[in-house]
């Protein structure tokens, strides 16, 4: 981007409205598997007059690698076989027959919970739990982190992506990878995946993407990125698929995630320039009674999109920065013991693997990590956005243009 | 039984039998049954020459004008059936209403009742606070009922009337023990007698032409409301016709002047339009959803209101050219056809005006995604559906219907890698010179819209061939929608067909009168086509309240009640 231009789209009402990359929406959207920032795609249509795409975010999943060398000793186990492994063979035999299953139950969901009513999800602190079983392959997608944060990392081994890149740090995949809800069955993508897609469809945790000043899809040096929560819900195809082509408005009420970046376009893939990101995370929908609706945060620091432009108009890529350890069992947490009891999910052992695991947001003082990397898949599809500006920037006054949109 | 059971019904048929008798124009294969005690004294002297049943929106809009927007109206109503290339309101004057059909309208009317005289509304409607309050005062009544009767029949009632009315009421309270009650039984009578589910027109012999009947004040106050607004006259219109003035030339033509100035003429203008484009279409339009994926119910709802604002803004609004209905780029968009048209929409809710590019070859009507997508079949479109569209509805020009052994084949191949676009398959179709009578009529017009599809969206090659849009009309040639729509702007024919719709939706009837058509047609392009003024002299025209002869012979109007 010229930054002597002032890279907005089309003005109405105040807003900016981003004008997506339409020129292949009659192309199809195909589902594919979780979207990884490969080598630059064959051939990049020119960007639109203004230099404006919107784009609304379909997938936004953990880039979980299929295959048996990630975890060769299968899923990380559940509470239930967590305490069976603790017992000896005799007893452990004894238990896992048919008529025993009642007092089985019974026992392992003991272990859930502690003295004075606490549960390992919602107390994880209290309790002394095994460590997860990781990620044993060399192998994750991510984006290397700590390559320009030279002294805000804590010691790790680094993974390499799919496509060659080095130095990829990822230990919420090293710590997660191996569970159950990320890895699944059979080469098929966990609970997660699928769950992501619903949340994402639902409007409470929709994300879109805005980009200014963009000259060329292969090479540009300064691009304008808004990577935002909308309220406004996508629509689906009888596949389930994001149509594209509709308008979104960037949310703006709070809780307000609006996060306005830099970035530039190298062979055809767009990279941000590191910074914190927070985007909406609702767990379950309707009031904030216990866990429905209760409102949380991805709360990515030191954050970079990377996002490679397809030639059927969407986006394919990653966002990735360190999140604080608590944050990724965030979801049990607040589900509580239910979590434990039904899910089998061990909140105490994973939040000790994570913090054992931890390389990012380092305390200056004590050198100690409280943060893990982490990264998400990106697919997001052509859209229209309309930005809505920061209050302080919607006073401007009168006969003062809205440039002030892109300097939020 | 409890009165509050057979008394609404029992009125409604008792009065649909004297109205019918009055008329002359009983239903033989529909016998209605009903105690012939004194209802015919509920229609007295004026001659009825006609009855026209509400509309669904007329009864929607009567009971918001009369008893406020805040009065739930909920139920189905049965469709009034449209007479073939006439409008619903030429329908309207033979519309049945089935014994099912009168059920829902009496529970309709109870709940209005109920909702009227709840603790809410009733302080409202009720003239005075009787002494009891838990029992029956015919004197409140009364003057409760009056006003109220003289809104719902728009004319005064007459004594016997009320005095029925009043009657229900008491016999209401008594039994329950609560005025309210009472007036909640009557109101409900009221609202499911056939004096106000149909407007019932009545003649006076016309003083100035002897031999001639024309429309009385109270009838002229009926069909200026419902023709301009689309809904009840209001007491300042039915003050009017008290005072004979809508009978006095001068005097009409300054009531319509400030009729069609007001805002609520919309309303009426979006009732004329919907139809003359056969709106009620909308209700029963579907789209494979495969196929479509972008055609859902937002999109449904949408598509007839853009339509409609787009007519509103252009004729209204801006009081323009009625021809450049086919040519203006200017519309509105909301977020769910922003998608269809893919085109940013600056705004989550409601809707906001929009421009169409150059470029986008959308142009009027025909370019909106309400016709087109009405237009086509379920997964694709139809040149030749759009073509008989726009001679049938805009160029008033009615197309055959196919013959019944028709051998589609050709035209819904449409995978068919040798016939890709719609064009040639409509040609190896057309090679049968039975069917390519009718095609040359409808074709060369829809083809010009091929650019879109089965919903409206845009495209410009078909099966991965590029698509031909040229096309004739009357001699003319053009390419695509921009084309077509300045040939059908430019065509007498459009103009012509517009003032014999607005002419036929005020009577009630088709014109069979070219001359008169002409003559407004002539007074329109005088005034520009705007189309306010056409509706203004037509509803000024004394010809609009003359009573054909063959109605006061013997109407057709058919009304049956059977229990």
């Amino acid at each position: 981007m010229d930054r002597g231009k002032t890279g907005l789209g089309l003005m109405c009402g105040g807003a900016a409205i981003g004008v997506a990359a339409l020129m292949a929406l009659t192309g199809s959207l195909s589902m594919e598997a979780p979207a990884r920032a490969e080598a630059p795609p064959r051939t990049l249509p020119a960007p639109p007059p203004g230099g404006v795409m919107g784009f609304v975010v379909q997938d936004f999943v953990p880039p979980v690698i299929q295959g048996m060398d990630a975890c060769p000793k299968g899923t990380s186990p559940k509470v239930r076989d967590i305490y069976l492994a603790s017992l000896p063979a005799d007893e452990r035999a004894r238990l896992e027959r048919k008529e025993n299953e009642p007092e089985l139950t019974k026992r392992w969901q003991a272990t859930v919970f502690g003295a004075d009513g606490t549960n390992i999800c919602s107390q994880p602190d209290k309790f002394d739990r095994p460590l997860l079983t990781t990620v044993q392959s060399a192998h994750a997608g991510g984006l290397d982190l700590d390559g320009d944060a030279p002294g805000e990392s804590c010691s790790h081994e680094e993974f390499t992506a799919p496509d060659g890149r080095t130095g990829i740090d990822n230990q919420e995949y090293r710590v997660m990878g191996c569970t159950l809800e990320w890895r699944g069955k059979d080469g098929i993508g966990g609970d997660l995946l699928t769950g992501m897609r619903q949340f994402h469809a639902s409007g409470e945790w929709t994300q879109v993407i805005l980009l200014r000043g963009v000259d060329s899809l292969e090479n540009d040096d300064d691009v304008e990125v808004i990577y935002a929560n909308t309220p406004d819900r996508p629509q689906l195809d009888s596949h389930g698929n994001f149509l594209p082509g509709y308008s979104f408005t960037i949310s703006d009420k709070p809780p307000r995630h609006r996060n306005a970046l830099h970035g530039h376009i190298v062979g055809g893939v767009l990279v941000t320039d590191a910074q914190d990101i927070k985007l909406a995370q609702t767990w379950g929908q309707g009031g904030a009674r216990d866990i429905r609706g209760a409102r949380t945060a991805y709360d990515f620091r030191h954050a970079k999109l990377r996002l490679a432009f397809q030639p059927d108009g969407s986006l394919r890529g990653l966002v990735g920065g360190y999140r604080p350890v608590f944050d990724v069992i965030q979801s049990p947490a607040i589900g509580g013991a239910g979590a434990a009891l039904a899910a089998g999910i061990d909140c105490a052992g994973t939040l000790a693997t994570l913090r054992k695991y931890a390389d990012g947001i380092s305390d200056p003082k004590t050198g100690t990590c409280s943060g893990v990397s982490s990264a998400m898949n990106l697919y997001a599809v052509p859209a229209f956005i309309n930005d809505v500006p920061a209050p302080s920037a919607r006073i401007a006054p009168a006969g003062t243009a809205h440039a002030g949109n892109k300097t939020l | 039984m409890s009165p509050f059971r057979t008394v609404p019904l029992g009125i409604a048929a008792v009065t649909l039998a004297a109205t019918l008798w009055l008329a002359g124009t009983a239903s033989t294969s529909a016998p209605v049954h009903a105690e012939a005690n004194g209802s015919p004294a509920l229609l007295t002297d004026p001659q009825v020459v006609g009855m026209r049943r509400l509309t669904e929106a007329q009864y929607r809009n009567s009971i918001a004008d009369i008893f406020g927007s805040d009065i739930r109206v909920a139920g189905r109503f049965e469709p009034i059936v449209r007479p073939a290339h006439q409008l619903i309101a030429s329908g309207a004057r033979s519309a049945a209403i089935t014994p099912s059909g009168l059920e829902q309208f009496d529970a309709m009317a109870r709940e209005i009742a109920r909702q009227v005289f709840d603790e809410n509304h009733r302080a409202q409607f009720t003239a005075c606070a009787p002494p009891d309050p838990a029992g029956a005062d015919a004197s409140c009544a009364g003057r409760t009922l009056a006003p109220l009767g003289r809104l719902l029949f728009r004319r005064p009632l007459s004594e016997q009337e009320l005095a029925l009315y009043v009657r229900i009421a008491g016999e209401g309270a008594g039994p329950t023990r609560s005025f309210a009650k009472g007036l909640e039984l009557a109101l409900g009578a009221m609202l499911v007698s056939p004096l106000f589910l149909y407007v019932v027109e009545t003649a006076q012999p016309d003083p100035v032409r002897p031999g001639v009947m024309r429309l009385d004040d109270n009838s002229r106050a009926a069909r200026l409301s419902f023709m301009l607004w689309n809904s009840a006259p209001n007491a300042a219109l039915l003050d009017a016709a008290a005072a004979g003035r809508l009978t006095d030339q001068p005097h009409l033509a300054a009531t319509v002047r400030r009729m069609v100035a007001s805002p609520r003429f919309e309303q009426g203008l979006r009732a004329f339009f919907s139809d003359m484009l056969l709106f009620e279409k909308f209700d029963e339009l579907a789209k494979d959803p495969v196929i479509y994926p972008y055609f859902n119910q937002d999109v449904l709802q949408a598509l007839p209101e853009q339509m409609l604002r787009t007519i509103t803004t252009q004729l209204l609004d801006g009081d323009g050219d009625y021809r450049e209905l086919f040519t203006t780029r200017k519309t509105w968009m909301n977020r769910a056809l922003g998608a269809l048209y893919r085109v940013p929409v600056s705004q989550s809710q409601g809707w906001v005006p929009y421009e169409f590019t150059a470029e986008s070859d959308r142009s009027g009507l025909l370019g909106l995604a309400g016709f087109l997508a009405m237009y086509s079949h379920s997964g694709r479109s139809s040149p030749t559906l759009r073509g008989r569209a726009i001679r049938e509805l805009l160029l008033c020009q009615p197309v055959p219907n196919p013959p019944g052994n028709v051998n589609f084949t050709a035209v819904q191949d449409t995978g068919n890698k040798a016939m890709p676009t719609a064009r040639i398959r409509l040609d190896a179709h057309t090679t049968d010179p039975v069917c390519a009578g009718c095609h040359k009529i409808t074709d060369p017009i829809g083809l010009p819209l091929e650019r879109f599809d089965g919903i409206g969206g845009f495209r410009t090659f078909e099966n991965e061939a590029a698509i031909d849009v040229s096309g004739e009309m009357d001699d003319t040639r053009f390419t695509g929608g921009d084309g077509l729509g300045k040939a059908i702007a430019a065509s007498k024919d459009a103009t012509l067909c517009v003032t014999s719709r607005a002419l036929e939706y005020a009577t009630g009837r088709p014109s069979e009168d070219g001359e008169l058509i002409e003559r407004l047609e002539g007074g329109f392009a005088a005034q520009g086509y705007r189309l306010r003024q056409l509706i203004e002299t037509i509803a000024s025209l004394p010809q609009t309240y003359e009573v054909p002869t063959d109605s006061i012979k013997a109407g057709t109007t058919l009304v049956a009640t059977r229990r």
